[in-house]
């Protein structure tokens, strides 16, 4: 069956143009790519290489200089795809002197929410996002990752269908990052459709299904991670608990009867998870729940674990 | 291409994403230490008048009245312009904007909002800048002639009041902030204004040598020239404010309306500055409108201004209530519909300029 095709470009391109419309810089040159209902889906690249550039002509930011965008089936620009997109920027772009509670009351009134709804949803995603605390402090006196929770609280508020995250561990601290993680994989599981650009390649790794690596502006690879990296000439056994004598044995054991090098290694606990490991031991690590109108407005993906079956 | 919402809950959403956005927009303005400095700035010139005055322009008061109004049109053009270039420019180059533009809201929406939310800032710093207006000439030196009195008073009660109402203003919002961690610049700025007009309100109980006003009519006749009662007639309260002044503040509102419409526009592409100034040049034209485009052919550099500029005349007839002169509450509705002519024309500017506009 044809999976539908949530977001969709074709030859696009986008070319910045100084105060008198001479070219400045070519940002993305002819990016072809789609991304399917359901799926988490990884932007890659340098920086400049037109990531942050593809997802604002994908929200209507910009205007693409060439090429086509549906999002949703329809223009960037039409407003009732709008308000089935959740968007987190680079940059948590907040106002300074409002506090948490009246951000998320603010950009709910965006989605033209009624009051009691707005106030639910507000108080849920806070308690989500661990800033039930520091609710009522203004959020320009915040730290980086503080704002970048009020950020992802923000683009959660209308239960979006795509999720549009772009650097969404940025600035936050391991634990957060863990928890962005298993924040997007609840969401994957519940049908909700995320894209998602990272520097972190380890984030991009743990989380998504497809990615896309863009270099320069345009697309050099694409596909499931599984396929892309992918060693066919190459077979890994992880056994536990073999003896050095063993191992001798058996390495040269293989070497003799296939005739090639083997190659010994010993697999090691990520730093990530060394580190969460040493703060759950104090009691820090808290079991991250997804908020409760993003359960019920959700739908459920059965039967797929995709790249968060590894978390 | 601009479409109106296809259905009530369309329209709701639509009245609801403006209200949050001009809010927003009223709220993050007045909390700017610049905003409240002009408005005090304002208030104070404009009450200090009456303790420097050394000219009576040929009528009591008419100094006072005179520099209220202009501290109204000038201190006003600056917080309009300001504001709205602050709001919108700002905006984008800090990303709030997209972020707004990146939820269902239209750019025409946001645009209309924007301007909404400033003219929000000028309507309350209009208010206080009025009442300080009305408060001022009062205070000034009048001759009056009483029972017991004959020769020029000047009303220190009052002045005294209107002082004591900026600093009890500051006071309230510093004791807030402290003590409750409520925003300092809100509530000073919106305490400024109101505390003025709360001292005008109190003003109509007492005369202006302190004495509170009998109730019935005949003694109280002695609140002056407009107030010729009936004997028997009570009376709470006397408006001993000269209120012929309202229409023509009316009218300066009116100009700030386009002023911040016009600063709103040119914010979509340009920085705060550059709007500031091109305001305060529509402002020097559009004063000097008739000299300057008088018999103007229409196919000409000046025939061209004048087709373009708002007339600022229009709005600026301070003169017309000089000795005892009024203006017809007709004129006013007419260079109302020219101030929103204005108003909508420079709004539209700034859509199409905002449609095509990268929000990096």
């Amino acid at each position: 069956m044809e999976v539908e095709k949530v977001i969709e470009t074709r030859g696009l391109r986008k070319t910045f143009r100084d105060f008198w419309r001479r070219p400045t810089v070519e940002a993305v040159k002819g990016l072809d790519f789609s991304v399917r209902q359901g799926e988490v889906f990884g932007m890659l690249g340098p920086n400049g290489s037109g990531k942050s550039t593809t997802l604002k002509m994908l929200l209507g930011l910009l205007h693409p200089t060439k090429g086509e965008i549906r999002v949703l089936g329809a223009a960037p620009s039409d407003t009732r795809v709008k308000a089935r997109i959740g968007y987190l920027p680079e940059v948590s772009h907040l106002h300074p002197f409002l506090t948490p509670r009246e951000t998320l009351m603010y950009y709910a009134s965006l989605f033209g929410m009624a009051h009691g709804e707005a106030v639910r949803r507000t108080a849920e995603l806070l308690s989500m996002v661990d800033l039930t605390q520091a609710a009522d402090r203004a959020v320009g006196r915040f730290s980086k990752g503080m704002a970048r929770r009020v950020g992802l609280a923000q683009a959660l508020v209308n239960a979006p269908e795509l999720l549009i995250l772009d650097e969404p561990t940025s600035g936050l601290d391991p634990i957060g990052c863990r928890e962005v993680k298993d924040l997007v994989c609840l969401l994957a599981k519940s049908g909700v459709t995320v894209l998602m650009t990272s520097h972190l390649l380890s984030d991009v790794e743990d989380v998504c299904d497809r990615v896309a690596i863009l270099d320069r502006g345009a697309l050099r690879a694409e596909g499931k991670i599984a396929d892309l990296l992918r060693k066919p000439e190459a077979v890994r056994f992880l056994i536990e608990g073999l003896s050095s004598e063993a191992v001798a044995a058996l390495r040269s054991e293989i070497e003799e009867r296939a005739g090639c090098r083997v190659q010994l290694d010993y697999p090691a606990m990520s730093l990530e998870s060394f580190f969460l490991q040493v703060v759950a031991q104090d009691g820090r690590l808290r079991t991250f729940e997804m908020a409760p109108f993003l359960r019920a407005t959700q739908g459920t993906r059965e039967g797929e674990g995709g790249a968060c079956s590894k978390l | 291409m601009i479409r109106p919402p296809q259905n009530r809950a369309g329209a709701r959403r639509m009245l609801q994403q403006v209200a949050a956005i001009a809010g927003t927009t009223l709220i993050e303005a007045i909390q700017q230490p610049v905003a409240f400095l002009i408005l005090l700035s304002a208030v104070l010139t404009t009450l200090l008048v009456p303790v420097f005055q050394f000219h009576r322009f040929s009528e009591d008061g008419r100094l006072a009245r005179d520099s209220g109004l202009s501290c109204m049109l000038v201190f006003g053009l600056v917080l309009a312009a300001g504001t709205a270039g602050r709001s919108v420019a700002d905006e984008i180059a800090r990303g709030t904007a997209a972020a707004a533009i990146g939820k269902p809201v239209s750019r025409v929406t946001f645009v209309v909002a924007k301007w909404l939310g400033v003219c929000g800032v000028v309507a309350i710093f209009w208010c206080g800048v009025l009442a300080a207006t009305l408060l001022a000439e009062r205070c000034s030196s009048h001759f009056l002639t009483l029972k017991e009195f004959v020769g020029s008073a000047t009303d220190p009660w009052t002045l005294a009041l209107s002082f004591l109402g900026v600093l009890s203003a500051l006071i309230v919002a510093a004791s807030r902030h402290f003590f409750w961690r409520r925003r300092f610049g809100v509530a000073a700025f919106a305490g400024v204004a109101l505390s003025q007009v709360a001292v005008a309100a109190v003003s109509g109980f007492y005369n202006r040598f302190g004495e509170l006003y009998p109730l019935h009519g005949e003694a109280a006749c002695e609140c002056g020239a407009e107030h010729a009662h009936a004997a028997t007639e009570l009376l709470l309260y006397h408006p001993e404010l000269n209120l012929r002044v309202l229409p023509v503040a009316l009218l300066v509102l009116f100009a700030l309306a386009i002023f911040a419409a016009l600063a709103t526009a040119l914010a979509t592409r340009l920085q705060t500055g550059a709007a500031l100034a091109v305001c305060a040049g529509v402002l020097i034209l559009g004063l000097a409108g008739d000299a300057l485009t008088a018999g103007a052919p229409l196919f000409s550099l000046r025939g061209l201004l004048s087709g373009v500029l708002p007339d600022i005349q229009n709005f600026w007839l301070c003169d017309a209530v000089a000795r005892e002169g009024r203006v017809a509450w007709v004129y006013v509705a007419e260079a109302g519909a020219y101030a929103a002519t204005c108003c909508a024309i420079c709004l539209v500017a700034g859509c199409l300029s905002f449609r095509e506009r990268d929000l990096g």
